[in-house]
């Protein structure tokens, strides 16, 4: 019944943005109207989305979907999440995002009505696009055509409480950009002033932070659950994620330009296209299952092309507007050595030099196999010798940006930075000559601490400090940068001084590790509601009284069949201590500690530069 | 000059979706890698037989007659939605030798499986341990093999075969 309903409220739907899209702007009507059947449709979308949802928390296996990716033994909340843990219902997510995107940009205010209405038409065609193809090729309403009472199961590695959130906020980011992209093609048609510049600036920080937080949620789970001790694997849909975050920082900088009146419409315009692409092709290459990764999904060419298609219509569709409808020329930049302007413009370049670099790595394996019939994987070691070398100038340049003169070449303060620099480097290369030298560990903590000081120099001698929103809101853009500055110190950290420590030990043994006394208690095995957990249990600094407790081990889920790793992780301010069981050989069981500096910077960096990207939001 | 620029994005997107295109339709799939074996000699094992275990298969006891070994086990649900088709393989080609291995399965499990939906295998071969999915090279249940005469493999499928595989891509084999 509820697949029903769920079936019909999407058709419906679609049926009604089909009607708005071919007659709303043939016929005119009023724009309440049309923002009302708009905002109607978005309702009927969610319906159907809840209904999907409301299968899966009655576990109604007479749906095919619920009978393919859930149990009636599974926590709730991995029935909520079973919902979008598959293809079908994540295409739905997706849809329902789009729609309540675009419920909230009916109501934007100060904003010319055909321009609203164009916009939400674009939205509207987007809408049927991904509509149809969850109609004909991934239906998550399919009837079930034998009887059973019990399901198969969902994944058990997207059993956890990290990945239930990650894709709806992933989501939340990736289809924001679908806003930003019907603006700028709005823009395109009718260019007329300059305010939907402030609209698009609003969307795309919207979407950018919830991309953040969706990447850094992917990451953190990646962390602890895949047990391989590192955050970031340079996997392909991991890259697929990294291009749209990257174009949009750069879509958000240079809309910044808006205040200084140097705003490039062209390019803005451009990099809103590409954004929205980038989510699109990114949607293309994980639902096609053209990629391997750890987000492989059961493959299926028809889906692949259907999506393909969407891909080329939406791009092409974009581009070629772009291409016939050229804006009119905007004022003349402003560029001198160095000036905001200038370092915007290097700071956009980088940007998608970085952006094209990740793609040139994900898609070549794809072009390598169609030529030559031969499969490659480009992995981590591409990518960091090409995207960090491209991001350093960029780094460097963002400690002093945000207090760079729109006008002229002079820089406030300019000695006290060079002071500051000279300090930091002299620091920093003590440090590093007393610890194990290493090149890019020094360049990154030069990098990290020098953007923070920088910053922190910047906020002190230009503004008087005063406890008000509108300080904040003054100050944000040091802000941002300065939780850009600790992640990179977390990231450098965590990845060039990371120390990894093996040992064969059997139960009740005592080792070391970072100078403290660690203790194996014990083995133990416990049935769990949805699978069985094996863990080894590890007393930390046993000759204190305060001991931590850490446990380490595996999952097995019956349902599946499958075993997933359990990291022990013991978070302290300045390191994770991270403990992974390994197998067990001649009764002794293998155990790897690994030591990772500052890991807790790169999520704190996050919740900064996220918390940034919401008082931005919140300024004109 | 600053139309070539305009141009270029277009002819980026044109590029990528040519060669998706050609990858999609080529029945490429990242989950079934080009496989290493293809051509080759089957690899060497031994197994012993789930009803008997004196009753041993070998390599050698596969040669002059054409095989086909599938991969299946209990828990494994696309290997049920695969398993009717080996009964219509039985029945229409005779001649075939089916071999099936019980990957990584408890016996009363798998005794438990081939007595509810049936047993089309000439011979049930037990790796329990998994070294002779090893071996072959096994990614994934269910995974089909086909071998000539000669002992070479000829054909391989990773995931359920379907009515359409069997007809357009086994059958032509036989």
């Amino acid at each position: 019944m509820s697949s029903l309903v769920g079936f019909l409220s999407l058709v419906f739907a679609i049926g009604i943005n089909f009607y708005l899209f071919l007659s709303g702007y043939i016929f005119k009507f009023q724009i309440q109207k049309f923002n009302l059947l708009i905002r109607f449709s978005s309702l009927l979308t969610l319906l159907s989305f809840f209904s999907l949802m409301y299968a899966y928390l009655v576990s109604d296996f007479s749906n095919y979907n619920v009978f393919q990716n859930s149990h009636s033994n599974k926590p709730l909340i991995y029935k909520i999440s079973g919902t979008w843990g598959n293809h079908e219902g994540s295409m739905l997510l997706w849809l329902s995002i789009l729609s309540i995107f675009s419920f909230f940009f009916s109501f934007t205010k100060n904003i010319d009505e055909n321009f609203q209405r164009l916009t939400l038409i674009i939205q509207s065609l987007l809408h049927i696009l991904f509509g149809l193809f969850i109609v004909f090729t991934s239906n998550p309403f399919l009837v079930n055509s034998i009887l059973v009472n019990e399901g198969l199961g969902l994944n058990p590695i997207l059993q956890d409480p990290g990945l239930a959130v990650h894709p709806p906020i992933l989501y939340a980011g990736y289809v924001g950009y679908s806003i930003v992209f019907s603006i700028a093609i709005a823009g395109l048609f009718q260019d007329t002033d300059v305010e939907w510049l402030y609209v698009a600036k609003k969307w795309s920080l919207i979407s950018w932070t919830f991309l953040t937080g969706g990447i850094a949620l992917g990451s953190y789970w990646a962390y602890y659950e895949l047990g391989w001790g590192g955050w970031w694997f340079w996997d392909p849909v991991e890259n697929i994620s990294l291009m749209p975050w990257i174009a949009g920082l750069a879509l958000v900088h240079s809309l910044m330009m808006v205040r200084g009146e140097q705003a490039i419409k062209k390019w803005i315009i451009f990099l809103s296209i590409l954004c929205f692409s980038l989510s699109v092709f990114g949607t293309f290459l994980v639902r096609s299952g053209i990629l391997t990764s750890v987000h492989s999904f059961a493959a299926d060419a028809s889906r692949g092309i259907f999506i393909l298609l969407i891909f080329f219509i939406v791009t092409g569709f974009g581009f070629l507007i772009f291409l016939l409808k050229e804006p009119q020329k905007s004022n003349a930049l402003n560029l001198l050595f160095i000036n905001k302007v200038s370092a915007l413009v290097i700071n956009n370049i980088l940007m998608i030099i970085a952006t094209l670099t990740i793609l040139l790595g994900t898609i070549y394996p794809i072009i390598i196999e169609v030529l030559y019939n031969k499969r490659i994987s480009v992995g981590g070691p591409y990518f960091n010798s090409t995207v960090i070398p491209i991001m350093i100038p960029g780094f460097l340049l963002m400690s002093i940006a945000p207090i760079l003169s729109w006008q002229t070449n002079k820089i406030q303060n300019s000695k006290k930075y060079v002071l500051g620099f000279i300090v930091l480097s002299i620091l920093v290369l003590i440090h590093s000559y007393f610890l194990d030298y290493n090149t890019w560990g020094f360049v990154g903590l030069l990098l990290g601490f020098w953007i923070i000081l920088a910053s922190i120099i910047a906020i002190f001698s230009t503004y008087k400090f005063k406890f008000t929103i509108k300080f904040f809101q003054i100050i944000n853009p040091h802000i941002a940068h300065i939780g850009v500055g600790i992640a990179i110190v977390g990231i450098t950290c965590s990845s060039v001084f990371q120390n990894e420590l093996d040992f064969n030990l059997n139960e009740g043994d005592e080792f070391n590790v970072n100078g403290k006394t660690v203790l194996f208690e014990k083995i133990e095995t416990t049935n769990q509601i949805n699978f069985q957990a094996l863990r080894g249990k590890f007393l930390f600094d046993i000759e204190k009284n305060q001991s931590k407790k850490i446990e380490a081990g595996k999952n097995y889920y019956p349902v599946s069949k499958m075993i997933t790793s359990e990291a022990g992780i013991l978070h302290q301010w300045n390191k994770d201590i991270y403990f992974i069981l390994g197998d067990q050989k001649n009764n002794e069981w293998f155990v790897k500690v690994l030591i990772n500096p500052f890991v807790s910077f790169i999520w704190l960096g996050v919740i900064i530069m996220m918390y940034s990207g919401l008082i931005a939001v919140s300024r004109r | 000059m600053s139309r070539i620029f305009i141009l270029t994005p277009l002819i980026v997107l044109l590029i990528i979706c040519i060669f998706s295109l050609a990858y999609l339709l080529s029945g490429k799939d990242p989950n079934k890698p080009p496989s290493a074996l293809l051509n080759k000699d089957v690899p060497i094992f031994e197994s012993s037989s789930l009803y008997n275990s004196k009753n041993v298969i070998k390599t050698k006891d596969i040669k002059n007659k054409k095989t086909l070994i599938n991969f299946f086990a209990s828990w494994c649900s696309p290997c049920k939605i695969e398993h009717p088709l080996f009964f219509e393989i039985r029945k229409k080609h005779p001649e075939l030798y089916l071999l099936g291995f019980n990957h990584k399965d408890p016996t009363s499990d798998a005794k438990k499986y081939l007595e509810d939906d049936g047993n089309p295998y000439h011979f049930v071969g037990v790796d329990s341990d998994g070294l002779i999915a090893l071996e072959f090279g096994v990614f994934g249940l269910p995974e089909t093999y086909l071998l000539n005469e000669d002992g070479v493999i000829i054909y391989k499928y990773m995931g359920p075969i379907t009515k359409d595989i069997l007809k357009n891509e086994i059958e032509p084999l036989l």
